[in-house]
């Protein structure tokens, strides 16, 4: 038990209660989507399978693919390569340049590994780029609304980036606020043979506060970082030159020779970092292509029980061995540890499915908390008409936001081959898919009768997708299962079970009361 | 109230990014030349954090008064840097 004065923890409950309500759905959103984009690669693969998995993540034979790409572009492209996994165990290699107006034109390539070719390519300025590409789009729709809320330029990171720090002053006041935390974690009052809402909102959110912190604290770098805090540093600490704040950071320290070099041979640099190494390589980043001064970064999969992502760099020029060296940083130091820390923490990528499934369960109890303290919120204001709206409101979002994200998959996963302007497609889907539910949601007597209309038309987009997406020209079973994709029957198994569960469960009215209003959390009494 | 959250607000986020980018002078580039950048990004959320509660719970007065001479102490500090680099 935190001990604060009567002033101070009023002072408390205020912020905890104003930094959910003023932008607890915006956070609610980002939330749920992060949550699913635990999931991303696997998403990927049940979205836009390829007909073989890879039986490596970057097989023998992608140097020469990418030699060839090279040849064929212009050399301007060559100054920046990186070679990164897309969706669906395909690869993806950006060749770009930082222009001298800010803008970062460039060439991306989807690459079928298996298969060893080009499946597209499209030119223009990134991040756009990306959008164009068509195939993917998806799950880089879903990872967008995560990261940018679809909002342009820096505005999205930003807005992330704050919603982050709510999460974060949310996370830290409700610590301090909750007198008798140690009892809340284990409080499972029944009442009518029902957890009551109350109990079950200061369980998740007491549980989950950890959790919170975490996840809050390593979202809020990742947007504020990249939107404007490198900038500031670049600008104060190298005279505003982006460019090179990034080579200090990613590429191996290289004397500048701007003379005219071929690179050496790609494959054998990947093949000897996994034969030192002993771990699979992941990723590529090529700097000054065709320069003596070229570097290679041979970037690998954490092994077991390592937590800190490590990489190898090469000579360009030579394909001299240079060392292996962390992710980011010429040398093991704090502030590269402290980086590369972020993005496991945030992603739970370092410990395969069982941290990827845990990072999903705390996800999804976030979402819960969030969502579960707008409805107590309103509902014990409900009595006053000005907060109605927020009622309505938080049931259109917090259940009209999954359903657009699963229309989203259906129109996706329904159009073979995917068209390039894919992206913006579902754009369109999604937002008029929430202007229909929130049209539908106002036009409802009460929350709870809106509320069970979205999860039965939920639950009966669930059900079909598994055979929109069969029918779209998706894998069936047998095939995905001899093709070493089991994502595909995984998510095609959770669809059938969670839409024929929601289903039952909302077969007939009337509709169960969302939240007892004679329960309030603590935290709101005031 | 307002005071409070103008400085709870606005002025914490000023200090805190002023602050972020003032350190990459003064903290220690490290072994790798790296960590006066790398430091900074990620102790952002902290620093904005510790002054939020810092404004919301502290005494008013004392408060305006430390963060601004910490937001001061680092204008003046990115202010002789860029002139020194000016002057090279």
């Amino acid at each position: 038990m935190i001990r604060l004065s009567q002033a101070r923890s009023k002072t408390l409950l205020a912020i905890h209660g104003w930094s959910a309500v003023a932008l607890g759905l915006l956070l609610y959103a980002v939330i749920v989507t992060g949550t699913l984009a635990v999931f991303e690669d696997a998403i990927g693969v049940w979205a836009d399978p390829m007909p073989l998995a890879p039986v490596e993540e970057i097989p023998n034979g992608t140097g020469a693919l990418m030699a060839d790409i090279a040849e064929r572009i212009d050399a301007a492209y060559l100054d920046e390569v990186f070679l990164f996994s897309g969706t669906g165990e395909h690869l993806r290699a950006l060749f770009h340049y930082h222009g001298d107006d800010g803008t970062e034109p460039a060439m991306l390539f989807l690459i079928d590994p298996a298969q060893q070719r080009v499946v597209r390519e499209v030119e223009g300025l990134s991040p756009d780029v990306f959008r164009q590409l068509g195939v993917g789009a998806l799950r880089d729709f879903l990872v967008d609304l995560h990261v940018n809320l679809l909002l342009p330029g820096r505005w999205g990171l930003l807005a992330t980036g704050v919603l982050g720090f709510a999460m974060l002053v949310a996370a830290v006041s409700g610590l301090l606020i909750h007198r008798h935390l140690l009892k809340e974690l284990f409080t499972l009052r029944r009442k009518g043979g029902l957890l009551t809402a109350r109990d079950r909102h200061a369980l998740a959110g007491s549980w989950n506060l950890p959790f919170a912190f975490l996840l809050s604290f390593t979202g809020a770098f990742f947007s504020f970082g990249g939107a404007i805090g490198l900038p500031a540093i670049a600008y104060v600490a190298f005279g505003g030159d982006v460019e090179t704040v990034s080579e200090e950071l990613l590429a191996p320290i290289m004397a500048e020779d701007d003379r005219p070099s071929p690179l050496a041979d790609i494959d054998a640099m990947i093949q000897d970092a996994a034969r030192r190494t002993g771990a699979e390589p992941s990723s590529l980043q090529i700097h000054h292509w065709g320069r003596a001064d070229a570097s290679l970064l041979v970037g690998l999969n954490n092994r077991d029980g390592e937590l800190l992502p490590s990489a190898v760099a090469y000579a360009g020029a030579s394909g001299e061995f240079l060392g292996l060296r962390p992710a980011l940083g010429n040398a093991p130091s704090l502030g590269g540890d402290l980086v590369s820390l972020m993005s496991p923490l945030h992603f739970g990528n370092f410990a395969g499915i069982a941290s990827k499934i845990l990072w999903f369960a705390m996800g999804f109890a976030s979402a819960y908390v969030a969502l579960t303290g707008l409805m107590l919120w309103t509902r014990r204001r409900q009595a006053e008409p000005g907060w109605r709206w927020l009622e309505k409101l938080t049931v259109i979002v917090g259940y009209g936001l999954p359903l657009a994200l699963l229309i989203n998959a259906a129109v996706y996963v329904t159009r073979r081959p995917v068209p390039s302007a894919a992206f913006y497609d579902l754009l369109s889907v999604f937002l008029a898919a929430m202007a229909l539910t929130a049209f539908y949601g106002f036009a409802q007597r009460d929350a709870a009768r809106s509320r069970r209309g979205i999860l039965r038309a939920m639950a009966l987009v669930m059900l079909a997708l598994p055979a929109a997406r069969y029918w779209g020209g998706g894998l069936g079973w047998q095939a995905a299962i001899s093709g070493g994709l089991p994502a595909v029957l995984t998510i095609d198994g959770l669809l059938l079970v969670s839409g024929a569960w929601l289903l039952w469960t909302q077969r007939r009215a009337p509709a169960p009361a969302m939240l007892e209003t004679e329960s309030e959390p603590e935290a709101l009494k005031s | 109230m307002w005071p409070r959250w103008l400085l709870a607000g606005p002025l914490c986020f000023l200090c805190a990014f002023v602050m972020m980018a003032g350190a990459s002078i003064w903290l220690p580039e490290g072994p790798a030349r790296i960590d006066n950048v790398a430091i900074p990004l990620v102790l952002f959320p902290a620093v904005w954090g510790v002054l939020f509660f810092y404004s919301c719970l502290g005494r008013l007065g004392r408060t305006y008064l430390v963060v601004g001479a910490l937001t001061v102490a680092h204008l003046i500090l990115i202010v002789w840097q860029l002139m020194l680099r000016g002057a090279a």
